[in-house]
């Protein structure tokens, strides 16, 4: 297993971006820790615990565009005025697909092994039948570096929920901290490639399993969608103040919304667009004519749990739930939804 | 990526009659350009009006002509009042068909009764044109629709030419002092249908009204697996991937629905 110092590092990096990788790594932005494309000649911050944003932000961006097409909306005296096209008129409604697919393909550099299961978690929504064209074109071809971890904070999970074993598949480096420097091993082809552009081979010798240690400890007993919707949940939904930071930083959370966007300008180029929604907003369960579907904070609360837990159980056998915490951590009123689900261990 | 592998992509259509059914609901028949939709009855379409947005629709017209389609819209939202201005020769875009249809074949050689309430009967209207097209293949066919006021009444031409091949009750739970048919509300008449325990029911309306139907239905002695529900969501990509049609039990009405056995569901949890 060798051994590499930083400056190892920053020319696997420069390997990585020589095969076509846009290079995307923790980095301290403004005081907080987030992923973000690294700048060249930079080295990727791996000593951390928490990021605040997660890979959803560049598989499924809040905004991207899917298509664009033209109306015959034109900008009067009076106002906007949509105005079918008719065929007598001049114009039909043409649909120009337009794709945002990115040139380069994305890899992801020392993200930890909870990040790693939002991706399979994402892959289970994404690309079953029928696969989503825009998460798939970014999707493939992605080269994964994981940073194993070691502790996690006080709102950390993964131990309870496993989820800081890396699937099958699902990583191409394996890195670990180890005397200032870090051990590397390879997990794939691709990964045993891009160790040999820097000169390093895989030497063979097994790795004990690095299990984070938790901070706090929780145990769930059920979380089955009977046993949520029992449990009074009034004391975590009175401080709730419906920002939507839960749902905003949550790496699994997918839920969107399609909207028609035009400039004022010019209203005749209409972009369809998908952008990210929130279950925590009421909108999100609207229906023409205004018939709301999840009507309070505590049904909107319990319904993000559910869809954590037993619907995506359900429908992907898999938890919805990767245990990163950030719901909690993000939370203005730290609202802690492992003392409502579950009971702290001594 | 092709086109045809993208199913966000819209593709032509043209509206060729507008059809006033009541003071806000209009049926529009569109003609599909160069592409077929061959649907099955109870399935849904994503009608995007350019410039103003998206909005599923449940099909009302026959499935035997697959080149036409007609939705039968009530001014409610943002698309629908914007659908109340289309003239024939507009130019719109359709995704579809999406969803899960009725189970037609599993309804033959029973008792089939259709339960609808206000504008829900546009939902069941595909399966309404099966059932009086293929009527050999069944026994006694009903059509239990119940409206607030007389005005609200929708397919008053097709429900005449329908009465002649299946037995239609209609009931008025507003009705003004000149209605000469049936007051009240659907669940007051189910009394007037001959149920048997294999009878198969198909129920659209409001979620409280589809709620006490599916009780009373249950309560006469129906199989839960026996009674088909059409629901509505605001579905945004109408292939699972947007999650806005998520109800409870972790099902999606996009792809597992929108037509559910009431034993899949909570029928109590309709309106949740």
């Amino acid at each position: 297993m060798p051994k590499l110092t930083t400056q190892d590092i920053l020319k696997l990096i420069d390997g990585l971006r020589a095969e076509g990788f846009e290079v995307i790594s923790p980095l301290r932005i403004n005081g907080v820790v987030k992923l973000a494309k690294l700048p060249p000649g930079e080295a990727p911050l791996l000593d951390y615990i928490r990021i605040n944003n997660s890979p959803k932000d560049f598989l499924l961006p809040c905004r991207e565009s899917l298509y664009k097409y033209r109306s015959t909306a034109t900008l009067t005296s009076y106002g906007l005025k949509i105005r079918f096209p008719t065929a007598e008129g001049p114009c039909p409604v043409t649909i120009m697909p337009e794709c945002t697919l990115p040139k380069s393909k994305i890899a992801f550099f020392g993200i930890h092994p909870c990040m790693v299961n939002s991706i399979r978690y994402l892959d289970k929504v994404m690309l079953s039948d029928p696969a989503d064209p825009y998460y798939k074109g970014r999707r493939d071809g992605m080269f994964i570096a994981v940073m194993e971890c070691e502790e996690g904070d006080d709102y950390c999970l993964c131990g309870m929920l496993d989820s800081y074993k890396v699937p099958a598949g699902y990583a191409d480096l394996m890195m670990r901290k180890r005397d200032g420097g870090f051990l590397v091993r390879a997990a794939s082809e691709g990964g045993k490639g891009v160790l040999a552009l820097i000169n390093k081979t895989q030497e063979k010798d097994g790795v004990p399993e690095l299990v984070p240690k938790m901070k706090e400890k929780y145990t769930f007993d059920s979380t089955d969608e009977a046993e949520i919707d029992r449990r009074d949940a009034k004391e975590y939904v009175e401080l709730c103040t419906l920002c939507a930071a839960c749902t905003v930083t949550c790496p699994t959370c997918y839920c969107g919304d399609i909207e028609d966007e035009f400039s004022l300008m010019d209203p005749a180029n209409v972009e369809r667009t998908r952008l990210r929604m929130s279950c925590q907003r009421k909108c999100y369960s609207m229906i023409a004519g205004g018939t709301t579907f999840l009507k309070t904070k505590d049904a909107r609360f319990k319904w993000r749990l559910k869809h954590k837990f037993p619907f995506s159980e359900r429908a992907y056998q898999l938890k919805g739930c990767i245990g990163c915490g950030n719901c909690i951590a993000m939370c203005p009123a730290r609202i802690d939804f492992r003392k409502f689900l579950g009971r702290r261990e001594a | 990526m092709s086109n045809e592998l993208n199913p966000y992509l819209p593709r032509p259509a043209n509206v060729t009659s507008v059809k006033n059914e009541s003071l806000d609901t209009k049926t529009l028949r569109f003609r599909l350009i160069n592409w077929t939709a061959p649907f099955q009855a109870g399935q849904f379409v994503q009608l995007l009006l350019p410039g103003v947005g998206e909005a599923p629709f449940c099909i009302a017209s026959s499935q035997s002509d697959p080149k036409h389609l007609e939705l039968t819209i009530m001014r409610r939202g943002i698309v629908t009042t914007a659908s109340q201005y289309l003239r024939p020769g507009d130019a719109v875009g359709i995704r579809g068909p999406l969803g899960k249809p009725f189970p037609v074949s599993a309804f033959e050689g029973k008792d089939v009764l259709v339960v609808a309430t206000g504008i829900g009967i546009a939902a069941l209207k595909s399966l309404i044109l099966y059932l009086v097209e293929n009527r050999g293949k069944f026994k006694d066919v009903t059509l239990l629709y119940g409206a607030r006021f007389p005005e609200d009444l929708v397919y008053r031409d097709e429900i005449r030419r329908w009465s002649e091949k299946i037995k239609v009750i209609i009931t008025l739970s507003k009705a003004t002092p000149d209605w000469a048919g049936l007051r009240g509300r659907v669940t007051d008449h189910l009394n007037e249908v001959e149920l048997n325990p294999s009878t198969v029911a198909a129920v659209c309306g409001s979620p409280a009204v589809m709620t006490s139907i599916a009780d009373e239905l249950v309560n006469k002695g129906l199989k839960k697996e026996n009674i088909y529900v059409s629901l509505e969501r605001h579905m945004k990509c109408g292939i699972g991937k947007c999650a806005r049609c998520l109800i409870m039990g972790g099902l999606l009405v996009c792809k597992d629905g929108p037509v559910f056995r009431a034993s899949e569901i909570d029928i109590r949890a309709i309106g949740e």
